[in-house]
């Protein structure tokens, strides 16, 4: 495993990160730094905060205090200078948010033209370069509720790689997938690790974590209670919590 | 008086009346979809005191009655030195307070988007206006048709508030009160013009439905 520091600035890096919901206290002293090209899987049990985490990456969650940075860069307020970093980060979510109105190909080519101004017939060409890649290229044409969930999530994964994004984050990608349909979506993902994404996971789906992660981080209350390596995580947990926790998704 | 001799003496005035009607439902639903939508932007802007603007706009204008509205605008307004023609007066009172309904409709319709398709959509970079312009619109206009229908149709019934000031030629309304004036037209000069209402009513239910048929989108 290589640590950030090694490979330079890091694409993300959150510093002393702390967030309330009311009296919650939903993130606790956060820090992390994602280097270029590393898959980071963030695991924990439910209400860990490790959502709330992934999302203050492009601020659909405001912080209270601390810092994130982008490339070394603070991430912006608001406004313009926001839109245009969130441009460059990609984002999916559990429930895959496609835009229900349109056409897939439509929901692909959305991002390219109207916010990177890419002329309408390249946008289509990559768009369907990039449906091809994920493998629905065959239901550019359908509306979203046309497609199964696997279809819909990779349609979505698509939707983001479309922008060509410094980074992707995965809020619990197939949480909401039938469970047949939980392996073609982790198959893309797997492949966009291999070339190179870099890329912060939140998921529940072990086998994933240990077979593509670079680094596995355990959040447990709102803090980053371990981190190492897939191996030493899965094997040698540390932490009294984070032993509890494999247990408990081990079952019997 | 029978209904043929009712007909063939006032039936002009009828014709007239109903495209009265039309033309001011016409003209006032055009305004109401247009302000309903600004008004409904004005809601659910970022910048607090729009919203709060949008709000009481809603509140202020669906608890007038039309009637209360039309006096003002027509009997009280040139006390501000605004005078209107009367088509204006009545075409004003029925867009202010149907644009007070649209914007509740749009904002049901708004609210029938996950929230999810709004983050989605910023996290592609999309601007505020962006994501209303190319997500939130297009979605809610094509969810409300058959409230947006409803109104229509409260449109129209509503320039009726035109029988109560001195139109010319009269609306459909207004008709009845031109004909038993000069005739005793009685309950069956009341029933021609509710037939016009009618007739009108259905064919714009029928032709809503199958706009929301055609643009409903699939969940």
């Amino acid at each position: 495993m290589q640590s950030a520091t090694e490979k330079g600035t890091p694409v993300i890096e959150l510093r002393h990160v702390e967030k309330h919901f009311g009296d919650l206290h939903v993130l606790r002293d956060v820090n992390l730094a994602v280097g270029r090209g590393e898959v980071l899987v963030v695991v924990g049990p439910s209400g860990s905060g490790k959502s709330t985490m992934c999302r203050t990456i492009n601020r659909l969650e405001t912080i209270d205090s601390g810092e994130i940075l982008i490339e070394g860069e603070p991430l912006p307020q608001e406004g313009r200078e926001l839109a245009r970093m969130r441009a460059e980060l990609g984002m999916v979510f559990q429930q895959f948010n496609l835009f229900a109105h349109m056409t897939v190909l439509d929901n692909v080519t959305l991002g390219p033209r109207d916010v990177l101004g890419v002329p309408r017939e390249e946008a289509e060409r990559q768009a369907m370069e990039l449906l091809e890649r994920v493998g629905v290229a065959e239901q550019a044409h359908k509306v979203p509720a046309q497609l199964s969930g696997g279809q819909q999530q990779r349609a979505a994964i698509a939707r983001s790689l479309a922008m060509r994004p410094k980074a992707m984050m995965f809020d619990e990608p197939t949480s909401a997938l039938d469970p047949e349909m939980i392996n073609e979506v982790l198959d893309v993902m797997v492949e966009l690790a291999r070339e190179g994404m870099t890329m912060v996971v939140v998921t529940h789906e072990m086998s994933f974590a240990r077979r593509v992660a670079d680094r596995v981080v355990f959040m447990a209350d709102g803090q980053i209670v371990e981190e190492g390596s897939p191996d030493e995580f899965f094997d040698h947990p540390r932490s009294q919590r984070a032993r509890d926790f494999l247990d408990s998704i081990r079952g019997h | 008086m029978g209904l043929s001799e009712l007909l063939s003496t006032f039936g002009q005035n009828y014709l007239d009346g109903l495209l009265a009607t039309w033309s001011m439902t016409a003209v006032s639903f055009v305004l109401v979809m247009v302000l309903s939508v600004l008004v409904t932007v004005a809601r659910v802007s970022p910048f607090a005191p729009l919203r709060a603007v949008g709000d009481l706009y809603v509140q202020v204008f669906r608890n007038i009655p039309g009637v209360a509205l039309l006096i003002i605008i027509a009997y009280a307004l040139p006390y501000l030195r605004v005078v209107l023609d009367w088509r204006t007066c009545v075409i004003s009172a029925t867009v202010l307070m149907a644009t007070a309904f649209g914007s509740e409709n749009f904002m049901s319709g708004i609210n029938t988007i996950g929230v999810g398709q709004v983050e989605a959509a910023r996290s592609l970079g999309l601007s505020f206006g962006q994501v209303l312009r190319r997500v939130v619109i297009p979605q809610a206009l094509r969810s409300t048709v058959l409230p947006m229908t409803n109104l229509l149709i409260a449109v129209m019934l509503t320039t009726a508030l035109g029988s109560q000031v001195p139109l010319s030629p009269p609306e459909l309304t207004g008709v009845v009160d031109y004909v038993n004036s000069r005739a005793t037209g009685g309950v069956l000069a009341f029933l021609v013009s509710a037939a016009g209402y009618l007739v009108t009513a259905f064919v714009i239910s029928l032709v809503g439905n199958r706009i929301d048929r055609k643009v409903r989108i699939l969940r």
